[in-house]
């Protein structure tokens, strides 16, 4: 039995995977106590009633409140997605901006780089103090500066129609951030000879982003608008802080709303239903991604 | 060789670790051991600190552990303490969620801890701070941190408008809302650019802006919710009235700072660009300390055509209902409230208003060598008090309320009376849904 027993832990630790398995067990252990055991409960908890001190079995019901007889959900599935469709082609194109700008070989380009990372270290909830300041009608820095070249600024947090706007604004607050460095990497891994090439062959420096830069980056893209699309359906700090879903709903976001469920009213198996909900949708638009990236995502050695 | 020994001094060094963390006699383990939870500001945690102290020395059966989280995941913590079973002993509730909880079965029922004990004398305390404590007839907590709203005003700036002093009005009967309108707007100045440089009345954000609309909704006789606390009634000719005199005070009348210009703080009492605000009495220890360039005092809320109603509210000390020491648990209530506490804590300090109407009606109470001076408004705003309407689906109806009366005070809309049957709709559909969907 023994010797039996030793062959065979001998085998295990002949096969690569044990190794693999072992060395990423910590994260391993953390993922299935942290991350899936609460995802595991959350499916569960939104098939019930739930207020943490009691629990019943309603089957469908939080899913059919929500979809059905719940206006709110519907108020704040349509903020996020008008969010994420304003905020990531915008974030998208101004990271790839800036990382184009911060590619140049310009005097001071260490400085440059660290002075447009350094709004992303600032904690959102600062950031999001100072942005309030930032969109005060009366006083703050954007409307007086409109006021200067003779234009009036609306309300901005305090008027439903431009709350969202200044929402999607706010976003490009951390475009300087790590999407930038991703592109910025992207970027630093397009070989010369590609530019010269296309150079000899007369390109202008449009043609050549166009037919150089662009198809090298698009798998950087690719990943930053899967996590950039994941990233705003999650916003919810900036409506949290600054105004806590008013004016009218008009900020409110599905995570700020799911939390408000959750901890403030304590409906906890309503709140899970939400967080499934918002991950089918997310699961579908990545899929979606991931089947139409064929088409343009292009990359190097591999069938396009 | 050398690996035996090793072993065995790793073995004799882990020994004395154990030895010296884990089986270093405790010098209070035969004591009753209690844990007390609470939040507050520094000074606040600082004197609970002491008193947990204090009582640890006059106490030796009994050792309280005081543990303090901060004020923002305070009501998350002690729920989630509370439905995982390890809540501490006595616990810090504020009233917004007392009603909630207590609902839901989570704290001790202490009548009959109240009736054994010979020193609790129901008589000796304002009603309204008993009956806060109290569900379904029966005794759920004790007041801490008690008191009513009432209006702290820059009496220098009255005096340079050349108004008559507000508590001397209050005092004749003459401080009516429309005396409260005309010092306001009177006070309101503006520089010579058009901006202004002070206003007479600053009302709260829209979220906040409840208490003082209690006073108001109470004098012109509306309320918000019915007596079951189960349909609003805010869309009453009485509650409309006041909703729409508060938002003309900042649209109409302009004596009031919209959000935008109140905005990052650029208009404070104690910055002396305010004529009145509305606050609760723990603003005294802060304004004492803060304000030194113009007089100030208290008085109570003006009267409308129904009287002059201002709302109280507290903390509720409570036991949690799974302690094995009820006992001792209510010995250490008991000195949290006691006589002597409430002496330092607020006629000495101030932090807020005693229980016991004996204290505040002593002169030690009524007469300070430090402003406010009128300390008989104090009493007279928790004689005339009324507790807010806070059942345990509170925080969803202000949420839907709240966000309708940001459309009033936001100046988007105008007309009180039709923003008040909206939100009546919605406030109404919450109530009469189920609990917990």
């Amino acid at each position: 039995m023994q010797p039996n027993l030793l062959r065979r832990a001998q085998k295990l630790t002949h096969r690569p995977a044990f190794w693999g398995f072992l060395f990423i067990s910590p994260w391993l252990i953390g993922f299935l106590i942290f991350t899936a055991g609460p995802m595991l409960t959350s499916l569960y908890l939104s098939f019930h009633k739930y207020d943490l001190s009691s629990i019943t079995y309603v089957g469908g019901e939080n899913y059919r409140r929500l979809l059905v007889e719940d206006p709110l959900f519907w108020k704040a599935l349509k903020n996020t997605l008008f969010y994420a469709s304003v905020s990531v082609p915008l974030g998208i194109s101004a990271s790839l901006a800036i990382a184009l700008l911060l590619n140049q070989n310009v005097k001071g380009l260490k400085l440059f780089r660290t002075c447009f990372y350094l709004p992303s270290l600032v904690p959102s909830v600062a950031a999001a103090l100072v942005w309030e300041w930032v969109f005060n009608s009366d006083n703050g820095i954007l409307n007086t500066s409109l006021r200067m070249i003779g234009v009036t600024g609306p309300q901005w947090l305090q008027d439903e129609r431009a709350t969202p706007w200044a929402f999607a604004m706010m976003s490009l607050w951390g475009v300087g951030g790590a999407r930038m460095v991703i592109f910025l990497a992207g970027l630093q891994g397009i070989p010369d000879s590609y530019y010269e090439a296309a150079k000899l062959d007369g390109a202008s420096g449009w043609k050549c982003f166009r037919n150089v830069t662009l198809p090298m980056l698009s798998p950087v893209m690719f990943f930053n608008l899967v996590l950039g699309i994941i990233g705003s359906f999650q916003v919810f700090t900036s409506a949290y802080v600054m105004t806590g879903g008013g004016p009218n709903h008009a900020s409110l976001f599905y995570a700020l709303y799911l939390f408000q469920n959750a901890f403030e009213y304590l409906k906890l198996g309503k709140a899970s239903a939400m967080a499934w909900i918002l991950f089918s949708i997310l699961l579908v638009l990545t899929y979606i991604q991931f089947r139409t990236s064929k088409r343009w995502v292009y990359y190097e050695g591999g069938d396009k | 060789m050398l690996k035996p020994v090793s072993r065995t001094i790793r073995w004799a060094l882990l020994a004395a670790v154990c030895l010296a963390l884990g089986c270093r006699p405790d010098p209070n383990a035969s004591k009753v051991q209690l844990r007390y939870m609470a939040w507050g500001n520094p000074e606040q945690m600082e004197l609970e600190e002491k008193l947990c102290e204090e009582f640890n020395a006059q106490n030796p059966d009994i050792h309280v552990k005081f543990f303090k989280v901060p004020a923002a995941e305070y009501g998350l913590k002690m729920m989630l303490m509370l439905a995982s079973h390890s809540a501490p002993d006595v616990m810090r509730v504020d009233h917004y969620n007392f009603p909630s909880l207590v609902a839901k079965g989570y704290f001790y029922d202490l009548t009959d801890l109240a009736a054994k004990d010979k020193t609790f004398k129901r008589s000796d305390f304002f009603p309204q701070a008993i009956e806060e404590c109290e569900y379904k007839g029966r005794l759920f907590g004790l007041n801490v941190l008690f008191g009513g709203d009432l209006i702290y005003y820059n009496k220098s700036m009255f005096r340079e408008a050349g108004l008559e002093d507000p508590a001397e009005m209050a005092r004749k009967g003459q401080w009516t809302w429309d005396k409260f309108r005309e010092c306001a707007i009177k006070m309101t100045r503006k520089e010579s650019d058009g901006h202004y440089k002070q206003f007479g009345f600053g009302a709260p954000s829209s979220s906040s802006t409840f208490p003082i609309l209690a006073s108001a909704i109470w004098g012109y006789g509306g309320d918000m919710l019915d007596k079951q606390l189960k349909h609003a009634v805010f869309d009453q000719p009485g509650a409309v009235k006041a909703f729409q005199m508060i938002a003309d005070f900042r649209w109409k009348d302009h004596c009031s700072p919209t959000q935008a210009q109140g905005a990052n703080s650029l208009f404070t009492f104690e910055s002396g660009k305010l004529g009145m605000v509305f606050e609760f009495m723990g603003m005294t220890p802060r304004y004492r300390k803060t304000i030194h360039k113009f007089q100030w005092d208290v008085c109570p809320v003006p009267r409308g055509p129904f009287g002059n109603t201002t709302l109280c509210k507290g903390n509720q000390l409570v036991i949690y209902r799974e302690t094995t020491h009820p006992s001792e648990a209510w010995r250490f209530e008991r000195f949290i409230t006691s006589q002597s506490t409430e002496e330092e804590l607020y006629v000495k300090l101030r932090r807020c208003f005693p229980t016991r109407k004996a204290m505040a009606y002593s002169p030690e109470y009524l007469q300070t060598k430090l402003p406010p001076y009128n300390n008989w408004a104090f009493v007279d705003a928790v004689e005339h008090s009324r507790p807010l309407p806070i059942n345990n689906r509170w925080s969803e109806w202000m949420q839907e309320f709240g966000s309708e009366i940001d459309n009033l005070m936001a100046g988007r809309e105008r007309d009180a009376a039709t923003v008040l049957k909206r939100a009546k709709v919605k406030v109404d559909k919450v109530l009469a849904d189920e609990a917990g969907f």
